[in-house]
């Protein structure tokens, strides 16, 4: 009874995937009943950056589904996809753009957050607020507020059409998600994914971590 | 007429009375969690490694902190809500009990603190209930400067 399936999305992004919703919703919580561990809501940050340099890079050498090339689409195709409403293996256009989107919005979060401090500067500061002013400080902490709200904005926008087109239009996007396979059908851009290795993505990880964390440490002196 | 004046004068007199008391105790509280952010200056630069550990400042700062968080929820009257260039927020007098309790365990915290705290690692694994006491009643009722 099994439908032949093929592979959708590759270990790799889907590892990617859900540790970041992780480092999204704790970062939630780190922030409302953390707040007496700064070291806690300042390691969610880093591993948030080092996700999303390593998403980047994944998106030009990693799985055929994840790399940007495959997924970033033109307006006037995201118009197409929406008259024609075809299906695809990977992202379809408009759902790229959300990819695109919320990647960028957590990478704006957290660097925000390098830079942010609470009010009286006592409890918690991002390992590069002493290295600007203090005006700097405050716009910073309020953009990483302002910021959060369009990150819950986006991601329950995300969350409901998944749901929709899950329930709707019988496309697993939620599953695969999980599984990486999706049923064999006629998609509008490629029949198969091509996963990317898992030793590639060791490296880009392994690259991601040293591009955000050492030059933190080298200008701001601290990472806790 | 000059009943009339003296009214004037007294009213005057009284309004201006309930005002000061009003600004008065703003003052009060303003400058008295003034000095709980002072008292913990240091303590905040001991658990950063920005300062050596120092137990006779942190046993200082800790019993301030905890008298302070006693006396802070009487200088919350309802006719305080504005003025006196106050940062406190209308959801105190909606919200009382839950106010005036996170002082209760500010309180209760920071004199726990004061028996555990010996050393820089009990400083560090023993500040985070009292920072977090004062986080969660400032995230909730104090408004952001921006």
């Amino acid at each position: 009874m099994k439908e032949a399936s093929v592979v959708a999305w590759d270990g790799p992004t889907r590892v990617f995937k859900w540790a970041l919703v992780f480092v999204v919703v704790d970062g939630w919580i780190s922030n409302k009943y953390g707040g007496g561990f700064p070291a806690w809501h300042k390691l969610n940050g880093y591993t948030a950056l080092v996700l999303i340099v390593f998403r980047i890079l994944w998106g030009f050498v990693g799985g055929s589904t994840a790399r940007f090339g495959s997924f970033v689409a033109m307006p006037g195709k995201v118009m197409a996809y929406l008259a024609d409403k075809k299906k695809f293996l990977g992202h379809n256009p408009l759902g790229g753009w959300m990819v695109v989107a919320l990647l960028a919005l957590v990478l704006a979060m957290a660097t925000t957050g390098l830079f942010s401090g609470d009010e009286d500067r006592l409890i918690i500061d991002g390992p590069l607020a002493k290295t600007v002013s203090d005006a700097t400080v405050e716009s910073a902490a309020l953009w990483h507020r302002r910021i959060f709200t369009a990150i819950e904005l986006f991601v329950l926008v995300h969350i409901a059409a998944n749901v929709i087109y899950a329930l709707t239009s019988r496309e697993p996007l939620i599953r695969a998600m999980i599984t990486g396979r999706k049923p064999a059908e006629d998609y509008a851009d490629m029949p198969a994914a091509e996963p990317g290795p898992w030793g590639r993505a060791l490296a880009c990880l392994a690259v991601a971590a040293f591009i955000v964390l050492a030059p933190i440490y080298i200008v701001g002196g601290r990472l806790l | 007429m000059k009943l009339k004046i003296a009214t004037i004068v007294g009213l005057a007199v009284a309004f201006s009375g309930v005002a000061v008391a009003q600004t008065d105790v703003i003052a009060q509280r303003k400058a008295i969690l003034k000095q709980v952010g002072e008292a913990t200056k240091p303590i905040a630069a001991m658990m950063k490694g920005e300062a050596p550990f120092d137990q006779a400042v942190v046993q200082k700062s800790l019993g301030l902190i905890a008298d302070d968080a006693k006396k802070l929820p009487a200088l919350f009257p309802a006719d305080s809500k504005t003025g006196g260039d106050t940062a406190a927020l209308p959801k105190i007098w909606e919200d009382k009990a839950k106010f005036e309790d996170l002082f209760a365990k500010l309180a209760a915290a920071a004199t726990a603190a004061q028996g555990t705290i010996k050393d820089q690692a009990s400083l560090k694994a023993n500040m985070g209930s009292v920072f977090g006491a004062c986080k969660s009643c400032h995230d909730d009722f104090r408004a952001k400067k921006s």
